[in-house]
């Protein structure tokens, strides 16, 4: 890696965020570093400082209250939610997507924010969180706000995040634990490889939401279904709502046509 | 910076650019070559170290990340030349041909075999799955992981079969 910039491990959240508005655009937030480091190795990133938050007090944090549902910290790794007793009991989703995500010694270090803050369209989390109702909390020197993860994408490594802000928290509500979740990923590979297309699955008391990555800029959630619906109808409501492009890994017209396979054996998984 | 790190047991202090990688520092800082640098993007693993019990790409991770932490490399494996049991069924089992992926292979073993002491052959691909072998000696590295840990028999051995 031979760009350079310069390099702070805050401990306290002030000294966080007054890193973050005083270099602005210029920073770049480093939690996992496995899309941030690659980005500057390749040139795409030319951060001027690099602000590691996983020293900063309760960023490493996984919590559970029957309140207030999954508190997500920024520091959170893959593996450190793929392997909590408390999301494999509750959000069998989440355990579905992590356990997809690229390897082993990546899981380690890259964080479930990160994944879902780069807001990459083939994001392995986003699903899941977009199908479980989970809300982002983004944070600043000016305070916090709360964005429904619906509204927190804006296109394709796009989000509604303002230079100076953090996504600081993610929060999957109660009433999402007990949902069954199925995550299917076509990859060209069985190891670790990026998603050619993902369907994500979740029902509960008989609703049926989906989550579709690498078909559209962002991704997309499909809800207002009922595991009782006749599968076409399922995979018609899911094929409207997509819009793949043809690329260097598939054309449109086989995503098209693998979103409906999937969505028929997520189905079968969840019904 | 000032970066302290302790490698295989051993602690040391070097000062290092904010850009240089884990991998960097091991391999230039310290002179330990055994963990090399294949792809620089986290495909391919021949970088992987132990950082505080956790088997991690060291080319993802800022040798700045690793201050006051804990390094296991496959220099710290033979003890005064004599190989440790990893090693030694790697040898046994023709698991090496170019070499080039084996540092990282075989921590991502010890690693696994923590875990899990007697895997599957399902769940050694899945252990490996961070580490390629361009070489594609990969049944000749099951085998040796099922050696390892006391599975290779008449039953096993030369059972695997990649369609």
């Amino acid at each position: 890696m031979t760009a350079r910039f310069s390099y702070a491990a805050p401990t306290r959240r002030e000294e966080l965020f007054a890193l973050l508005a005083e270099h602005g655009a210029g920073a770049r937030v480093l939690a996992g570093g496995t899309d941030l480091l690659g980005d500057v190795r390749s040139g795409l990133a030319r951060p001027a400082m690099v602000v590691d938050v996983k020293r900063v007090d309760g960023y490493a944090d996984l919590a559970w209250s029957a309140q207030e549902g999954l508190l997500i910290g920024p520091a959170v790794t893959i593996n450190e939610v793929l392997l909590s007793p408390r999301v494999r009991q509750s959000y069998p989703l989440l355990v579905a997507c992590a356990q997809d995500l690229a390897s082993h010694q990546i899981r380690n270090r890259a964080t479930v924010i990160g994944n879902v803050a780069n807001a990459s369209p083939c994001a392995d989390m986003s699903p899941a969180l977009l199908c479980l109702g989970a809300t982002v909390v983004l944070s600043s020197r000016d305070g916090s706000r709360e964005v429904p993860v619906t509204d927190f994408f804006t296109g394709a490594k796009r989000t509604v995040l303002a230079p100076g802000e953090l996504l600081e928290r993610i929060v999957i509500p109660p009433e999402a634990a007990g949902s069954r979740g199925s995550y299917r990923k076509l990859k060209r590979i069985k190891g670790h490889d990026l998603g050619i297309v993902g369907v994500a699955a979740s029902s509960k008391d008989g609703a049926l939401r989906l989550g579709i990555s690498s078909c559209a800029a962002t991704p997309l959630l499909v809800e207002g279904l009922s595991v009782q619906d006749p599968a076409d109808d399922v995979v018609a409501a899911a094929q409207a709502a997509i819009s793949p492009i043809s690329d260097v890994r598939c054309t449109k017209e086989y995503r098209t046509h693998m979103v409906g396979v999937y969505v028929r054996r997520a189905l079968r998984e969840v019904a | 910076m000032r970066v302290s790190v302790t490698v295989n047991g051993h602690a040391f202090e070097r000062d290092v650019e904010e850009h240089w990688t884990l991998l960097r520092l091991l391999r230039e800082g310290l002179g330990m070559t055994g963990s090399k640098e294949g792809c620089g993007a986290g495909e391919c693993g021949a970088c992987t170290v132990d950082l505080n019990g956790k088997t991690v790409n060291s080319c993802l991770v800022l040798a700045v990340e690793a201050d006051g932490g804990r390094v296991a490399t496959v220099e710290g494996e033979a003890d005064h030349g004599r190989l440790s049991q990893i090693q030694a069924a790697f040898a046994r089992n023709h698991a090496v041909q170019c070499g080039f992926c084996t540092g990282g292979m075989v921590m991502s073993v010890r690693d696994l075999l923590t875990r899990n002491p007697k895997p599957t052959v399902e769940e050694i691909k899945e252990g490996i799955e961070g580490n390629f072998c361009r070489c594609t000696g990969y049944e000749q590295i099951v085998e040796a992981v099922l050696d390892a840990s006391g599975q290779l028999n008449a039953s096993t051995k030369g059972a695997l079969r990649y369609v």
